[in-house]
């Protein structure tokens, strides 16, 4: 938790002797909250001050670790404000007045796999009931033959002990109380093992932990179980938030919730309090039993409450039988975003038709998004036939894609020359009515004639041409059409910000269109349209391309830069060789080309790319998913940046993007990409993004105002650039006003017109 | 120094909407605090429990349900005997075999129906759709204006059907109207803002913010009730400050983990306690989370909901 300088001032000596270098104790604790120098530089700040401040820096809750697994950490109260980060455990509990024998062979039962997580019972919660040592101890033997960690709930000290000498190493030994802490801190310390407390009430807990802390002990875990629900939940929820929401330590730390307590003998009751306090703050739950009808809807809760909100939910890249569907039945394909998988197997199940679904793996991403970024390609699916070995698992050979990405059919069939690849319907809905009619049919016979007609036809030789050759047989030559427009030219050495134009991108039916048939008028259009209003650059995104993307980028980048005076360009495509080509052919007088992008993680490669064609690079500072806060993204940036530095980029050649995120869904992220713009600016590097996409799915005549207002802001923050789209003249008119404000051009009355 | 535990009452307040009339009728909403936060503030109202009654509970072949509707071949005979379960708040009658895709049954058959059991309990009466929206548009009206004074709350008034719906189930009728959004904060606002921009009163209005069985994207539903809940109390803000509905049983009853017969997953077990299981959990996460009434269909699953709420309120 990051302090404020008054808070480290109200500690300071306040003498002002300059002696650290600070003109007065202010200034130099205003520096020390933001990093910028050490408190030690102070002679006179005391030990119990720095001892305080040091206690206050660290993390509002611990992280406690038994065994292999991690308890508390919490740094949210809720999901949606960060992410939950480790997820409630279970626990059975046994006594001597049970069947141990019975429940623990019963709870060894529950051991399975949901969307790449083991579900199972981590614990066994081992009740002391009498004060017989051996007996308490030869329980425990049980419960330890099991593999299972182990939580001791014991308050007696003897039977502790002897419990300790046969539980191993991955115990909680769940014994403190108000009036037992001393002997038993002393028996975990020695044991090395977790210690619990517990107390009647929240008030004695508060005082124990306290004193075991005073003693020494922070390896705590609390145990909130109350004598009802009603007070076992006030428990729970008012330890975290002490902790969290208030800053106080004693209470951070994990909690356990022992529901088997709570609603003896009524399995369903149990069920129902789990699901509480998975979503309120138990970090083990101790349950009586554990049957699968408790444990698929509890832990399927405890999935979906501990998946981070930041990252797309992803499910299994794997075939999936529907509808009793076997080797003869059709297949139909989709991408792994869990969202997707639902709706799509949904629809299938309601249309009761066998059919086999195939998950491919488009890092958790929609369909046409996974397309456009290159993760849903012929030759993603293609590797996904092979790694599932689908060719031997089916014999039926109908192949059903998404119809939104309809233009992948000639691809895919290429990839897998023994299928039928049909286009599916647009829209999940449409599903049941297209299985149902087998409307796929008439597209497999279509499939099926056409590779009767390739088989008999000559075959056509394959060889790999050179981007000259290339440029030779396969660019259309370009004809200069008058657009009556005239791109005013650009010197790179300006201040100004620097707009970058995104209408000429693959997503837009039309441009997809146009960059199949090489069809120069509707791009040239768009991007006249964009040179008059303003743009300095343009961005052309040729789709994934995956086939003939050099061909296709150095059709598009000679036809821009031809047309219109050699307008600056970002190659905007997921087929680097591509990018490679239209470099090759592109025009550096009005600036270098921009190469679109690359990121942290799979397209790191990017920068080398921009490095060995001296290009400007954007660098997209996240990995896989959004950077989950703003230490993610700074780390994104200098990693980054000291790539491209060492491969001679300089450092005005990355442009460091902090991915705008949507406001109808992340609204409490915003002032968070503001901060990074900061940090960039502080930096000293230039910074650009996808501005507009803060009001997606805002009405239309929302979005330019929302827009103006956050280029406004974001300038302020040091944006040097932003991906827009330049035809909104009221986002236009805000960045010339503000690059006026920014000193980056001189004022006249008709700066506007400029 | 001993613990003072702070408490956290807010200014802001969900609305009180009564449903029914009578003796039988309920109050939803009213609290100022989190769900159950009893150590914040005492909860006015404490959450209820409504008993789904479809038009297509012949093909409910749980053999608890069966066993408990022994004997009835009406919704209204139905509905009369979910009356005397343990916890039943309310009855909802859902039209799904209205669907015109579906078992396409007319408006005059539903709504003689929804009169039929109007004249057979004293309970408040919740009405679901088929989701086709021009179908429901009509049964909505039609059922509103035959039930006209028992102050039913008529579910899913949607973004593309507001109007319609709004108009005929709350203005001509006078009866209540949830606003039906899926996962979606600002569409949930929006939605409220536009009832009430037709002079629907706020105390009118209830929400379906989104469904979701455990498992199956919840977490988008767990969500949106912590930022809708946040937003109405924290915020004080009054177009989120409508009491919400959730439909559990439509969800739970659906997904795997309660259709699988124990011959396909002989390890699961009981096929109907795992139903319950799903039931009860999605249930009590979705009150933890901010619901003021679930839509319930197991008479099991119900009396332990029941206790649920007993024992924390």
């Amino acid at each position: 938790m990051a302090l404020k300088g008054l808070d480290i001032f109200k500690l300071s000596p306040k003498k002002n002797c300059k002696e650290c270098g600070s003109p007065t104790c202010m200034a130099f604790c205003m520096k020390v909250a933001q990093g910028a120098v050490s408190i030690d530089k102070c002679p006179y700040f005391s030990e119990d001050a720095k001892a305080s401040l040091n206690e206050a820096t660290a993390p509002a809750m611990k992280t406690i670790t038994v065994g292999e697994h991690k308890l508390g950490g919490e740094t949210v109260l809720f999901r949606h404000e960060k992410t939950l980060v480790n997820k409630n455990l279970y626990a059975v509990c046994i006594c001597s007045e049970c069947d141990a024998d019975k429940k623990l062979a019963d709870l060894q039962k529950i051991d399975y796999e949901r969307i790449g997580e083991r579900m199972y019972v981590e614990f066994v919660f081992v009740r002391n009931k009498g004060n017989d040592p051996a007996a308490y101890a030869a329980l425990v033997e049980k419960a330890v033959a099991t593999g299972r960690d182990i939580i001791l709930e014991c308050w007696d000290v003897d039977c502790a002990k002897a419990a300790l000498a046969v539980a191993g190493k991955n115990v909680i030994l769940d014994g403190a109380t108000p009036s037992n802490w001393e002997a038993m801190n002393a028996l975990a310390t020695e044991a090395g093992v977790t210690l619990g407390v517990w107390a009647e009430n929240i008030s004695d807990l508060y005082d124990t932990v306290k004193n075991l802390e005073a003693a020494g002990n922070k390896n705590l875990v609390l145990d909130v179980t109350g004598a009802t629900a009603k007070e076992t939940l006030a428990n729970a929820v008012l330890v975290r938030r002490t902790a969290i929401k208030d800053g106080d330590r004693s209470f951070g730390y994990p909690s356990i919730v022992n529901v088997a307590k709570l609603a003896k003998g009524d399995a369903h009751l149990q069920t129902a309090y789990a699901s509480m306090f998975t979503e309120k703050y138990a970090s083990i739950i101790v349950m009586e039993n554990m049957t699968y009808a408790q444990a698929l809807p509890l832990y399927g809760l405890r999935q979906n409450i501990y998946t981070d909100p930041q990252k797309p939910m992803k499910v299994e890249a794997k075939i999936y039988p529907l509808n009793g569907a076997d080797e003869n039945s059709p297949c139909a394909l989709t991408v792994d975003f869990a969202l997707t998988y639902f709706l799509v197997s949904g629809e299938l199940e309601r249309s009761n038709q066998p059919v086999n679904l195939i998950i491919t793996d488009a890092s958790g991403m929609s369909v046409l998004t996974a397309w456009a970024a290159g993760k849903l390609s012929s030759s993603t699916v293609k590797k996904t036939f092979e790694e599932l070995d689908i060719e031997n698992k089916i014999k039926n050979r109908t192949l059903i894609i998404p119809g939104k990405v309809a233009v992948m059919k000639g691809e895919i069939q290429e990839k897998l020359p023994n299928w039928n690849v049909v286009v599916g319907p647009l829209e999940a809905v449409q599903l049941p009515k297209y299985m149902k009619d087998k409307e796929y049919e008439a597209g497999v016979k279509a499939a099926e004639a056409e590779r009767a007609a390739k088989a008999t036809g000559p075959v056509e030789e394959v060889k790999e041409l050179s981007f000259e050759e290339l440029l030779q047989t396969r660019v259309p030559k370009i004809e200069v059409v008058d657009m009556g427009v005239k791109y005013k030219g650009y010197n790179p050495e300006s201040k100004t910000f620097v707009t970058i134009g995104e209408r000429i991108h693959c997503i837009a039916p039309a441009i997809r269109k146009a960059m199949d048939e090489r069809d120069p008028a509707p791009i040239l259009e768009r991007a006249a349209a964009q040179i008059k209003a303003g743009a300095t650059y343009l961005d052309v995104n040729i789709g994934p391309a995956e086939k003939d993307g050099p061909e296709r980028m150095m059709w598009a980048v000679k036809l821009l830069q031809e047309n219109f005076n050699n307008v600056p360009l970002a190659l905007d495509t997921a087929n680097m060789k591509a990018i490679e080509a239209g470099i090759k052919v592109y025009n550096r007088t009005n600036g270098k080309p921009i190469v679109n992008s690359a990121d942290a993680g799979s397209r790191i490669g990017y920068i080398d790319l921009a490095a060995a064609n001296d290009a400007i690079c954007i660098a997209l500072c996240s990995a896989d998913g959004i950077a989950k806060d703003n230490a993610e993204r700074e780390m994104h940036c200098d990693n980054m940046l000291e790539r491209g530095l060492s491969l001679g980029m300089t450092s005005d050649d990355l442009w460091f993007d902090p991915l705008f995120l949507v406001v109808k869904g992340m609204q409490d992220k915003q002032m968070e990409v503001l901060e990074a713009i900061k940090m960039f600016s502080d930096k000293g590097l230039k910074s650009t993004g996808g501005l507009s996409n803060n009001s997606n799915g805002a009405p239309k005549n929302v979005r330019p105002i929302m827009d103006s207002a956050l280029v406004a802001m974001c300038m302020m923050q040091g944006l040097t650039s932003a991906i827009v789209n330049p035809n909104d003249l009221r986002l236009m008119e805000t960045i010339k006003s503000c690059d006026i404000f920014k000193n980056h051009v001189l004022y006249s009355d008709s700066y506007l017109d400029l | 120094m001993s613990f003072v535990p702070k408490t956290a009452a807010y200014s802001g307040k969900i609305n009180a909407v009564t449903l029914g009339t009578g003796d039988k009728a309920i109050v939803i909403g009213g609290q100022n605090v989190l769900p159950f936060y009893t150590f914040d503030a005492p909860i006015e109202n404490a959450p209820k429990i409504g008993v789904e009654i479809s038009d297509a509970a012949d093909s409910w072949t749980a053999p608890g349900l069966v066993e408990f509707y022994a004997g009835c071949t009406t919704m209204a005979d139905r509905a009369k005997k979910a009356a005397t379960m343990e916890g039943a708040d309310f009855i909802a009658l859902n039209f799904e075999s209205a669907d015109p895709n579906g078992a396409n049954r007319s408006v005059a058959d539903c709504v003689a129906d929804a009169k039929a059991v109007a004249d057979a309990i004293d309970l408040p009466i919740v009405i679901m759709g088929c989701k086709n929206m021009e179908k429901d548009g009509e049964l909505f009206a039609k059922i509103s204006e035959a039930l006209q004074g028992k102050n039913i709350a008529v579910m899913s008034a949607r973004n593309e059907d507001y109007k319609t719906v709004g108009a005929s189930v709350a203005l001509a009728y006078g009866q209540k109207v949830g606003a039906e959004t899926a996962d979606d904060i600002n569409l949930a606002k929006q939605l409220n803002i536009m009832l009430k921009g037709l002079s629907i009163a706020p105390e009118n209005i209830v929400m379906n913010i989104g469904t979701a069985a455990v498992g199956y994207g919840y977490e988008y539903v767990a969500s949106t009730l912590d930022r809708i809940r946040l937003a109405a109390l924290a915020q004080s803000d009054a177009d989120l400050q409508m009491p919400i509905i959730a439909p559990v049983s439509t969800d739970t009853w659906s997904v795997k983990e309660s259709t699988a017969s124990e011959e396909d997953e002989p390890a699961w077990g009981n096929q109907e306690e795992r139903a319950i299981g799903m039931e009860v959990s999605t249930a009590a996460a979705n009150l933890t989370g901010g619901a003021d009434a679930v839509i319930m269909r197991h008479p099991v699953a119900i009396a332990t909901i029941k206790k649920f709420i007993t024992e924390l309120v």
